[in-house]
């Protein structure tokens, strides 16, 4: 009797601390990353750091504004690319797809899940940078050596959707069989259900597979580092170049951590990228709640 | 009968072996272990230096591994390991931390394009000056090959790449041009190999790369797809003869050897420590100096010349 209580009151306990543990990491992160910032925190103001478009570190010149908007560029144009067809065809596995078709299908795409980013980048090299240059550019009427913002986003998005077609179709199977024989005994054909019935019940979970791909978009470095071009200027066009903050942070931190101003600017990077996907996903996650509410009532 | 056999061969062997081991130890005293980090461009010669100084001296136990100029330098400062590789200038900041460095052997940047350049033939008799190279990578105001070979009606424009990584190529090329990586223009691509990549698939293409990664180890010819480009040093509009030495490795190694390849973008290769190399880690620098000279053109890389070799001996005993 009172060891079975001992037993679940230790679990819990354990359980409890390993959680508070792990949640703590994140607070540590981000206060090693503000700790080692602090030098040029207090040698820079904050809008300069924030504003400024001028990143000449030799002259102490330190503007992440190109490196925050090619992060915003490249994540934005990636989830474009890799939402719609992530989410048809989550829904073409979960609903219309024989068994014997999502049995050969569904281990490719966790295979795509599992392949290493630097080989994503290489293929992007050897095949997506020259076909933006040699065809798709010139069909836009621009020049440009193929290592673009459009390069790091085809790349981007072919990466980020095994993950969203993983989650959102597992969701999508998740919703009760009894929900769509309701609807079909309504009259409603199977694309009436899948619209006004499924997809209705699996939203939160749709949207929280797209909050996982979203991250992985963020901080994605070595594929999106290899073709983007990682011209420091803000890009304007897809066939602009950009420089995202990772990148930034891999292209110069073995190299540069010698030089402690230069150091600690790579560090803000790395704080401001971690704010970036914080803010992110407590606003998602907010969306979410929200969401979820307005489902329970309707 | 045969296993006693057996049991006595093995006896004999075991104790030969301590007799031997014994003798090596005694006669090659040092002992210990000597931890190496530092920049990519320096790796493969640290390694081949770091195996034939542990096949004299078996007993010491060399560690290499690359990580970039920058971690080399700061893991040297921090004491973190003995020997920090530096493919770069000291800057001022490091030596005001105590960084002490010897230069070991050199190395050079080469400027690239593409085989099927538009005019690659002008390029390849008239050569390219340090002011046209000044016009494409810092100021931006020659932006057509037309322009690089004067002849105007050739308006295929110039696609210039660089590196995206801090790295010491970049760092000469630019010092070269007398400008900061930070300052050079163009397209950001990763590493040598990117280089050599982002060149060979763009016909107006122009970037800059480590010679081991122009040439071809084995052949020692030019990396198919690419040209090295000839710098005309003396900016009269050719390149005369002893300004030719791009066709294959041995002659442009020979050419930077005897400082007919200018310096930048000729560059020394150092290895740094803080204060003052002492120990074990003093003698394998003294070897790399003296007898590991002789490993240093089979590695791919270009000797000091001797008055060098003996400064550095000095500084290091000094």
């Amino acid at each position: 009797m009172n060891t079975r209580r001992l037993k679940n009151l230790v679990a819990n306990k354990l359980m409890l601390l390993t959680t508070v543990l792990s949640s703590l990491i994140v607070l540590i992160i981000a206060v090693t990353l503000f700790q080692r910032s602090t030098l040029i925190l207090t040698t820079h103001s904050l809008s300069e750091l924030l504003l400024s478009s001028s990143w000449h570190p030799w002259k102490g010149e330190f503007g992440f504004h190109p490196f925050i908007m090619g992060t915003l560029w490249v994540t934005a144009l990636a989830m474009v690319l890799a939402i719609p067809p992530s989410l048809l065809m989550s829904i073409y596995l979960a609903e219309y797809a024989p068994t014997r078709v999502r049995g050969i299908i569904k281990p490719m795409i966790d295979l795509l899940a599992g392949i290493p980013s630097v080989v994503y980048g290489l293929w992007g090299v050897l095949l997506v940078v020259p076909l933006i240059r040699d065809y798709v550019a010139p069909l836009a009427g621009a020049t440009t050596t193929g290592y673009t913002v459009l390069a790091g986003g085809v790349v981007l998005a072919i990466m980020v959707y095994p993950i969203i077609i993983s989650i959102s179709e597992e969701v999508i199977r998740a919703v009760p069989q009894q929900v769509r024989e309701a609807s079909m005994a309504l009259g409603a054909t199977k694309w009436q259900t899948v619209k006004h019935v499924v997809t209705r019940s699996a939203f939160p979970g749709i949207i929280a597979a797209v909050m996982l791909g979203f991250g992985r978009a963020f901080g994605e470095t070595m594929a999106v580092l290899m073709v983007v071009g990682n011209v420091p200027l803000t890009p304007s066009s897809l066939f602009d170049p950009a420089y995202p903050l990772p990148a930034l942070i891999a292209n110069n931190y073995g190299e540069m951590m010698s030089i402690p101003l230069y150091d600690s600017a790579l560090m803000l990077a790395a704080l401001f990228l971690l704010l970036i996907v914080l803010v992110f996903s407590v606003v998602a996650s907010i969306l979410l709640v929200g969401i979820k509410r307005r489902l329970a009532v309707g | 009968m045969n296993k006693k056999f057996v049991l006595v061969a093995l006896v004999v062997v075991v104790i030969a072996s301590f007799v031997v081991y014994n003798y090596v130890s005694s006669t090659n005293e040092l002992k210990g272990t000597i931890t190496v980090s530092g920049a990519w461009a320096l790796y493969p010669m640290m390694v081949k230096w770091a195996e034939e100084y542990q096949k004299i001296y078996p007993n010491v136990e060399i560690e290499v591994s690359a990580g970039g100029a920058g971690k080399g330098m700061t893991d040297a400062l921090n004491r973190a390991v003995d020997i920090g590789m530096v493919s770069r200038g000291i800057y001022p900041e490091e030596i005001a931390n105590g960084a002490f460095w010897v230069a070991v052997v050199k190395d050079a940047v080469v400027p690239t394009i593409n085989k099927d350049n538009p005019v690659l033939e002008d390029v390849m008799a008239k050569g390219v000056s340090r002011s046209t190279f000044i016009g494409i990578y810092i100021y931006g105001n020659i932006t057509t090959w037309g322009q690089v070979v004067g002849r105007p009606e050739i308006t295929d424009a110039i696609n210039v790449f660089t590196r995206s990584d801090s790295c010491g190529a970049a760092e000469t090329w630019a010092n070269y041009l007398g400008k900061k990586q930070e300052d050079l223009r163009g397209t950001g691509v990763y590493g040598d190999p990117g280089l050599v990549e982002a060149v060979r698939n763009d016909r107006s293409g122009i970037g800059y790369n480590n010679i081991g990664y122009a040439y071809e180890t084995e052949t020692r010819q030019q990396v198919d797809g690419i040209r090295v480009v000839p710098i005309d040093v003396n900016e009269n509009g050719q390149i005369d003869t002893e300004e030719d030495f791009y066709n294959a490795k041995d002659k442009i190694v020979e050419a930077i050897g005897n400082g007919l390849y200018p310096s930048p973008p000729a560059r020394n290769l150092h290895l740094v420590t803080k204060d003052k190399f002492t120990g074990l880690a003093k003698e394998f620098v003294k070897w790399i100096l003296t007898d590991g000279q002789e490993y240093v053109e089979e590695a791919g890389y270009v000797s000091l010349p001797e008055d060098a070799i003996n400064e550095q001996l000095e500084k290091l005993n000094g």
